[in-house]
């Protein structure tokens, strides 16, 4: 109801001339309560209605231009207009209400139509009674900001409006029984108090009730104005001369050929007037594969269900029947789960079984299959499963291999690291983790000779050479140059003076932090080590020794820090020199190659190989081993195993690539030791599983052939003792003899 | 330098699309999508990388070939479905009107979809469509035996039925069942139609309602398809076979329970081989005045003529034909063509094998506790006759009194009949009493089995499956007898050795000596061959014998597999991965058979033991 009377303003507001607005404001001021007052709408509402008004206000021109042209009328719309309020005042009148100044109609002296004029205002106190009414004049704003304050606005002199006292609940019926008018009052929200509404309010509110026109002054009954089509006024001219088109009176030629198109194609029986319904679902059938196939290969067929077995029998033999434990077994598993999709069961005749339960969800199942599932063409494998292991000749056409263990010698204390054995093969030397070092021979295995030194035995190596009898023992920082007793003279004597010559060769240039220390050779005792090289401290325990194959050069790897740990010593100078000022990664082993002056040396990860002669890097091999733990070069120097900690086993051939040849993995535990034999085709590998793997590996001289390996026979015997096994293999050089060391303190040799 | 190559622009991302990219592509819903893969007959797919097929993403999806939906894209049957959408619009609207003249028009001219160009498509040739029926004929089968529902109407089990009465007339009549297998979830059975084995899986006769976890839909669907596919198969069938389809159908006896027995086959006159031939010469493009004179000849001679080619061309010809009756007429053309290119009819008839006529000197009766569809077909099928009693549906060829019946099916336990006739127990004692599972082995076996295991009333033997043909499988059948004397040969042996060990204490320590291991078991040997009086040499020879004869065989053994696994070490990776994945279902296999065996054995030492007490 708002609405439309805030609609209603803005027209007039907008038709309205100059003298007129002071009266609408009035009017304006008096309706004001209609729109704030009532708290029958929300606050939204009235912006709605305010914007509809905005909208109004472009489309109203139109009627003022026209009302433009005709002044008279416009003045008498207005007239009408406010005549309506003018008879809604009076009626208001009658109720002994009056709000509006009363109207005048007078005779307008320019166009002789009767007019309303409003008298004039007197701009006096009395003037204007409704601005007295309204005292708060915060505006329109939501009356919630007030609520905790003991105002509820401003009037127009800036003056706190106190916030009415309101009672409580009992108060306010209370107040409904005294009050007469109270059931016509409502909530005024800007006073925050109940005022009562009035008449023209109530006579509303009693029109909206009974469906009436809320506008009192609105005639549903109006007499029609014929603006055009009232006597008189007919068009006598016509809007257009042409003259009328003979399609108004000829019927058309084209239709009829249409109508007789269809009708010809009625009659020929081309067109079924009443179709048979296309819906009925007889298909006909008809030869349909008589045509050519076409090219196009057919699609895959589905694949074919699994054909029933016995166990589906109605009567199957007993042994299908399962067991209970079966049966709960097969309940219990979910139902995608089961191996197969039915209990098998026994009827004693055919007119007992039932029917079966899962047919159609087994169907469903299928079909589920064949829509839903990816199918992938897989190609079924008929071969033997055998026929995928290479064919080798058999071990036994490749004797002599190691094939069992004829003795065996204990350390008591502590785990045989390392382990060698002479190069005549008739003694074997080897030492623990306590200190000791026993010399023993090979073929009878009883020790001849003890050694007991402070810390660990890091390494023990034979010299190669033949027409000198000695071994190296790697401990904490030191290398002791050691001869075993029971050497005859000569080359007792050819050992003394290699190493510990009378005249002792010029100090080199630029002293080396390496010191070579010697007893006379006078004063030579079979316990004592007969040269004593100190290697520079902190350089840790040196965990291998490798020789040349001369004898002259021996290189150690040690495991502490400072230029990978490497020392290149030469005996007959007596003069140790670091090869690598620096090197990447930490040296795990090194290598002289047997022919060639060439220098394996292996880091973490990758096998170096470098040229001694022309100090430069050769290759680097990559075997793909994330830790390496041990490498031999085979004796022709073409060939190289690579051992590691993560049970591979690359097999270089040196000419072809950086590439292994063939990487094995065949040992359930770390590589601990490969071996190539110097001069059998034959190498072996020892792993922390306890076992030894002998191969034949036979090497041939044109580049053409591949080099053959056969597994021949794995070797069990030793202990796992705390995750370690077999740490330590060496070959006996001219017998297809193996001797091992291992972390439970045995010592074996194993023959053939 | 190549060209750049640009993300997603070539390779799996560009040849597989999601389901949902799929059903967006073409415009339909989901369930219509669901129907055209299933009409189409296509199917997800595995990309080798899910992650290069989904851009990146690996969430669960199933993919489809690019290719195939761009060729539904053009699917007329996807059209159709559009055009199906609007008509459902049109009618729900017509009617929410009240139009009910325009919602009848609307009707009459519904959008139907023909699937004639999707079997061609799917199954270029005749041999493509043989090889796929499988699932058509267990669907129609299991629809054919359905209570009409709601969800599935009348008129769709009725067809279902026809057409499983039509395939099963024309495999009794091709003789083409080889096998059949009664098993718990239905009977199976294997025909060989164009040499290609056909297996289907009919459920026993009760009636199934279909379970709320299945989605009827997807079955219909299916369903429509095949039973497209089944006309048009069955149509060349009996085509081929020089017979009319579809064949006419006695209405009254089909009311009357006749089953098969309600349809009549026709023999279709003019050979089809004729018809070709003249419509090749008139295609010619030179035609002869010969020729001509010729074609007007036979134009000339009949009337008939010119509608027996028809059927090959128009079906609705041809069904209109077969009502008329047939008058036998010779065609001049006919005679030149039937001699020149043999038929299936003449080379089935030329040459049945003896196996399919197994039953032909047989006559059998079913007792009303047998199922007669189940053996009326299977019977017939090998070339025997058969009757059944009134309960079990009208058409029965012979009545029970018939003299010629050999054998009665009979299916329930032996029961004294006090009040006998001498003409019926004459009439019994004529007969054979078996049970239905006689029937059965007997086609499996290729052979007439011995009656006496299967007379009424006996324990059956085992029903074994005719379909296990795996070489390594366990079969129950064959080494039931040698088990049976290793088993005898066994115990025997045992008795002897015990006995003989009793006897010969010294045996006994030369066995201990052989078996110690460590040097205290050889040492406790000793003792106890000197206490039973063996001389120690005699011992010591023996013992070494004993031990190096159990160390060999050991070695024997052990060297041979130690020498194969050693030889595994030098296989590549790949290769040892497929082997032992190869060894895996080799291994399963065997634990399979072994328990089975395992539980064989118990069972008859059971047996035995419960015999013997």
């Amino acid at each position: 109801m708002a609405k439309d009377s805030t609609k209603k303003d803005t027209k007039k507001r907008k038709a309205r001339t100059e003298e007129e607005e002071v009266v609408e404001d009035a009017r304006e001021d008096t309706n004001f309560p209609h729109d704030v007052g009532l708290e029958l709408h929300s606050e939204d509402e009235g912006a709605e209605a305010d914007e509809d008004s905005e909208g109004e206000v472009d489309e109203f021109p139109e009627i003022d231009t026209r009302s433009d042209s005709e002044d008279d009328e416009d003045e008498d719309y207005e007239g009408s207009e406010e005549n309506d309020e003018d008879e809604e005042d009076s009626e208001e009148d009658d109720d002994e209400f009056h709000i509006f100044p009363k109207a005048k109609t007078i005779i307008s002296d320019i166009t002789g139509q009767p007019k309303k004029v409003y008298p004039d205002i007197e701009p006096d106190y009395d003037s204007d009674s409704s601005t007295e009414d309204v005292q708060n004049r915060v505006g329109n704003v939501p009356m919630h900001w007030y609520d905790d304050l003991p105002h509820v606005g401003y009037d127009i002199n800036g003056k706190k409006v106190l916030r009415p006292a309101r009672g409580d609940e009992l108060d306010k019926f209370l107040e409904t029984v005294d009050d007469p008018s109270a059931w016509t009052s409502a909530f005024d929200k800007t006073m925050q108090s109940d005022k009562p509404l009035t008449a023209e309010e109530l006579d509303l509110i009693r029109r909206l009730q009974q469906h009436e026109n809320p506008d009192s002054a609105y005639d549903p009954y109006e007499p029609t104005i014929e603006w055009f089509t009232s006597k008189g006024k007919e068009e006598v001219m016509p809007l257009s001369a042409a003259a009328e088109p003979k399609r108004r009176w000829v019927p058309s030629k084209w239709e009829k050929q249409k109508v007789m198109k269809i009708v010809r194609a009625i009659r020929q029986g081309r067109i079924v007037p009443n179709k048979p319904k296309t819906s009925s679902d007889k298909p006909t059938f008809y030869a349909i594969w008589n045509e050519e196939p076409s090219t196009h290969p057919a699609p895959l067929p589905a694949p074919k269900p699994r054909l029933p077995t016995n166990a589906e029998s109605y009567n199957p033999p007993e042994e299908y029947l399962p067991t209970e434990e079966e049966r709960k077994k097969w309940e219990e598993t979910e139902k995608e789960d089961r191996e197969r999709d039915f209990l098998p069961q026994k009827y004693s005749a055919l007119r007992l079984v039932p029917a079966y339960d899962q047919f159609i969800q087994q169907r469903f199942q299928r079909q589920l299959d064949l829509y839903l599932a990816p199918r992938i063409q897989r190609a079924k494998l008929q071969i033997d499963p055998n026929s995928l292991i290479p064919k080798l000749p058999s071990p036994n056409s490749l004797k002599p291999f190691p094939i069992y263990k004829s003795l065996s010698i204990t350390h008591e204390k502590g785990r045989v690291r390392s382990l060698s054995v002479s190069s005549d093969g008739a003694w074997a030397v080897s030492g623990d983790e306590s200190g000791v070092v026993s010399l023993w021979e090979v073929i009878v295995g009883k020790e001849v000779k003890r050694w007991k030194f402070e810390g660990k035995i890091g390494s023990i190596e034979w010299c190669p050479r033949t027409d000198v009898s000695f071994f190296v023992v790697g401990i904490e920082e030191k290398l002791h140059f050691l001869i075993p007793p029971y050497t005859p003279p000569t080359v007792l004597n050819a050992t003394l003076t290699l190493l510990a010559p009378a005249t002792l060769p010029p100090a080199p240039a630029n002293p080396s932090p390496v010191k070579w220390n010697s007893p006379a050779a006078s004063s030579f005792a079979v316990e004592k080590p007969i040269l004593t090289v100190t290697l520079p401290s902190t350089s840790g325990l040196p965990k291998q020794i490798s020789w040349h194959r001369r004898g002259d050069y021996l290189a150690t790897v040690s495991s502490g820090e400072g230029q990978g740990g490497v020392w290149i010593h030469q005996i007959s100078r007596r003069h140790s020199q670091a090869p690598f000022k620096k090197i990447k990664g930490s040296v795990q082993l090194v290598l002289f190659h047997p022919s060639k002056p060439n220098f394996f040396v292996a880091t973490q990860r990758y096998v170096r190989v470098y040229n001694l002669a022309e100090q430069k890097l050769l290759k680097t091999l990559q075997p793909g081993i994330k830790w390496i733990s041990s490498m031999d070069v085979h004796p022709l120097g073409d060939h190289l195993i690579v051992g590691g900690y993560d049970r591979k086993l690359c097999w270089f051939d040196l000419e072809l690539s950086d590439k292994p040849y063939k990487i094995l993995r065949y040992h359930s535990r770390a590589i601990r030791s490969v071996h190539f034999h110097p001069t059998y085709p034959l190498f072996a590998s020892s792993s922390d599983d306890g076992s030894i793997q002998i191969f034949h590996a036979r090497v041939y001289n044109d580049l053409m052939t591949d080099p053959l390996i056969v597994p021949l026979k794995i070797l069990r015997g030793h202990q796992v003792k705390e995750g370690l096994g077999v740490l330590q293999i060496k070959w006996v050089p001219r017998q297809p003899w193996l001797a091992s060391a291992g972390a439970d303190g045995k010592v074996g040799v194993w023959c053939s | 330098m190549g060209r750049l190559r640009q993300k997603g622009k070539a390779g799996a991302v560009k040849a597989y699309v999601t389901r949902s990219a799929a059903v967006k592509k073409l415009q339909c819903s989901l369930a219509d999508f669901r129907r055209l893969c299933i009409l189409k007959g296509i199917f997800p797919r595995e990309p080798r990388n899910k992650k290069k097929a989904n851009k990146g993403s690996s969430a669960p999806t199933s993919f489809y070939y690019a290719k195939d939906i761009a060729y539904l894209a053009h699917e007329p049957v996807l059209k159709k479905l559009r055009e199906h959408k609007a008509f459902a619009k049109k009618l729900a609207r017509a009617l929410g009107r009240g139009e009910w003249s325009s919602a009848k028009s609307l009707e009459d001219n519904k959008p139907v979809y023909r699937l004639d160009h999707i079997i061609k498509e799917r199954y270029p040739t005749f041999i493509d469509a043989v090889r796929d029926i499988d699932d058509a004929l267990c669907m129609i089968f299991l629809f054919a035996s359905l209570p009409s529902s709601a969800k599935i109407a009348p008129t769709l089990v009725e067809n279902c039925a026809r057409l499983a009465a039509e395939w099963q007339l024309y495999v009794m009549r091709s003789n083409s069942l080889r096998k059949v297998f009664l098993s718990i979830k239905g009977v199976y059975y294997q025909a060989e139609v164009m040499d290609q084995t056909v297996t289907w899986l009919v459920p026993y006769q009760f009636t199934q309602n279909i379970p709320s976890d299945v989605d009827v839909r997807v079955m219909l669907t299916f369903l429509e398809l095949y039973q497209t596919l089944l006309g048009f198969v069955f149509f060349k069938l009996y085509a081929d076979a020089g017979l009319v389809y579809p064949p006419p159908l006695d209405e009254r006896k089909d009311e009357s329970g006749a089953g098969v027995g309600a349809f009549s086959l026709q023999e279709a006159k003019q050979t089809y081989s004729a018809s070709v031939a003249n419509v090749s010469t008139s295609e010619g493009k030179r035609v002869s005045s010969k020729e001509v004179r010729q074609t007007i000849k036979t134009i000339s001679s009949g009337p008939v003529d010119d509608d027996t080619e028809m059927p090959d061309v128009d079906s609705s010809a041809q069904s209109a034909e077969v009502e008329e009756d047939f008058v036998p007429q010779p065609s001049t053309s006919n005679t030149q063509g039937a001699d020149a290119l043999p038929t299936l009819q003449t080379l089935s008839s030329v040459a049945p094998s003896h196996m399919s006529n197994l039953f032909a000197s047989y006559t059998f009766w079913l007792s009303r506790e047998t199922s007669r569809p189940i053996f009326e077909f299977i019977v017939r099928s090998f070339g025997g006759r058969i009757g059944w009693p009134e309960t079990s549906g009208s058409g029965s060829p012979i009545a029970e009194d018939d003299d010629s019946i050999t054998h009665v099916i009979i299916d329930r336990p032996v029961v004294a009949k006090p009040n006998e006739t001498d003409e019926e127990r004459d009439r019994r004692q004529r007969r054979k009493y078996i049970q239905p599972q006689w029937v059965v082995d007997c086609i499996n076996a290729g052979r007439i089995l011995l009656e006496e295991p299967y007379t009424q009333g006996k324990t059956l033997p085992p029903h074994l499956s005719p379909f296990e043909d795996r070489q390594d499988a366990y079969d129950p059948a064959a080494d039931m007898v040698v088990d049976e004397m290793e088993d005898d040969e066994e115990s025997e042996k045992v008795d002897i050795s015990a006995e003989e060990e009793e006897s010969r204490p010294e045996n006994k320590a030369l066995k201990a000596a052989a078996a110690a291991e460590d040097a205290a078991a050889l040492r406790a040997a000793e003792l106890e061959a000197e206490a039973a009086g063996v001389d120690f040499s005699v011992f010591e020879k023996e013992a070494k014998k004993a031990r190096r004869k159990t160390e060999v065989d050991a070695d024997a053994d052990g060297e041979e597999a130690g020498e194969e696994d050693m030889n595994k070490m030098l296989m590549s990776n790949k290769q040892r991965k497929l082997y032992e994945r190869m060894k895996y279902t080799e291994k399963k296999r065997t634990v399979e058979r072994q328990s089975l065996e395992q539980k064989r054995r118990e069972i008859t030492k059971e047996k035995k033991r419960r015999a013997r007490t």
